[in-house]
């Protein structure tokens, strides 16, 4: 979390907030060895199948079962997909991000199981919450 | 019959029970389709008469499935539905994906057991249809004996003959291998994909490994991210060999688990000087939550 003196900034081009699309984003429990554009209109999301009870959803990754859960970015909070264009030739030059596309919510995906209240996504969401007390004035 | 099938989904579809069939004592046949290919679903089918009209039955000139051509099987189906005061069936359809994930799960769920599965699921349909069993013919999936053990302790009332080769030895589960080897054909015929594909390439031939054309559709339609649509069996070694040359590797949370030691640190690395200063670690609390500062990119 700190910092030291030998760490370069990082800063956020909050310039492309703005004009950045906002999307539907999924965050799936395996790692894809590929960053980039996916086809995830056309394979993924007509695959998503709604349960009636629980809220849940499933749908299926290269052959494997997975149960989703819609999860709200916290009130008061946007969510941002950020991306690095260029890498700084130096080491310790700053580094500038750029806001790609924004969003309120997205869902979390499990593998075979539905995501539960301690999973890490699940949890992350009450940092906000966590942060304002911790940093609010004594 | 259609409309269910061309849904890519699992599903079990049947005739209306014949009354005979609810009056009289009956014999039952069940047989698959689409055991083997690395593309469509597996289809289970069960046909059932009264054991009186069996004879009736043999008349229809029903015969292995296998034996048969495509349009023989088209023609004794509808032979069979004509038939409908004595001959019943019932079919369930195993979709590819309910065959991937399973196969594919923790726990595996192999093709055997869900045959079995599948078969005592439809005898247990046809009881609760009010069908008067007393004879049930099986073509075995696995070693017959212990199959055949399996069935009669869950149907100890039901005499159970499960047999290899079983649709060329009884009509009945001839006329079974018949109804499920066309649902199977209409399936992969005019598969709906639930992928939003646009103009998908449909020649997919028959879908079985060894057919040139299923090959050629298999390495000329892989998506690096996601592979393929669920109308291919992602659990077959065709397909797994494939995505493995094609498509962009993935890495699951359990991989590597079945006995795979690589995730064991070499002994060497207890000594390594730790680049790190644990002071500058993050809190658990973050760590639990993969939340990491932005200035940490």
């Amino acid at each position: 979390m700190a910092a030291s003196g030998s760490v370069p900034h990082v800063r956020v081009d909050l310039s492309s907030l703005s004009n950045a699309p906002k999307e539907k984003l999924h965050l799936l429990p395996v790692r894809i060895e590929c960053d980039g554009a996916a086809k995830v209109s056309q394979y993924f999301t007509p695959s998503i199948r709604r349960e009636d009870e629980s809220g849940g959803v499933t749908s299926s990754f290269r052959g494997r079962c997975l149960h989703g859960l819609d999860l709200d970015v916290p009130e008061g909070y946007i969510g941002m997909v950020l991306k690095e264009e260029a890498k700084p030739c130096a080491e310790d030059e700053e580094r500038v991000v750029r806001v790609k596309s924004t969003f309120s919510a997205l869902t979390c995906w499990n593998l075979e199981t539905p995501p539960r209240p301690d999973d890490s996504a699940v949890k992350a969401m009450n940092w906000p919450t966590v942060a304002e007390a911790v940093h609010a004035p004594v | 019959m259609e409309a269910a099938l061309l849904a890519s989904g699992s599903a079990r579809l049947q005739s209306a029970v014949p009354g005979v069939c609810r009056a009289e004592d009956c014999c039952l046949g069940i047989d698959e389709a689409g055991r083997g290919p690395v593309l469509g679903p597996m289809v289970y089918g069960i046909c059932f008469c009264p054991i009186s009209k069996r004879e009736q039955l043999a008349q229809l000139k029903v015969a292995d499935s296998k034996t048969l051509t495509e349009d023989e099987r088209e023609k004794l189906f509808t032979k069979l539905n004509d038939a409908n005061d004595f001959v019943g069936w019932a079919l369930r359809i195993l979709s590819p994906n309910e065959i991937s994930t399973g196969m594919q799960q923790r726990s595996k769920y192999n093709l055997n057991t869900m045959s079995h599965d599948t078969a005592i699921g439809l005898i247990q349909y046809a009881l609760d249809s009010g069908v008067q069993l007393k004879e049930v013919y099986v073509d075995t999936v696995g070693p017959a004996e212990k199959y055949q053990a399996k069935l009669k302790e869950l149907f100890p009332e039901l005499e159970i003959t499960v047999k290899a080769k079983a649709d060329s030895l009884f009509p009945i589960v001839s006329a079974a291998s018949i109804c499920a080897k066309v649902a199977r054909d209409r399936s992969v015929k005019s598969w709906t994909f639930i992928e939003n594909l646009g103009d998908v390439n449909v020649d997919y031939g028959s879908g079985y490994p060894n057919d040139p054309k299923t090959k050629e559709w298999l390495s000329s339609n892989v998506d690096p991210v996601f592979g393929y649509p669920q109308f291919v069996r992602f659990s077959w070694s065709t397909a797994q060999v494939i995505l493995d040359s094609k498509a962009v590797p993935v890495h699951w949370e359990d991989d590597g688990k079945d006995g795979d030691k690589k995730d064991t640190p070499s002994v060497l690395s207890f000594f390594e000087k730790k680049t790190v200063d644990p002071k500058l670690q993050s809190h658990r609390y973050f760590t639990e939550r993969k939340l990491v500062s932005i200035a940490n990119l």
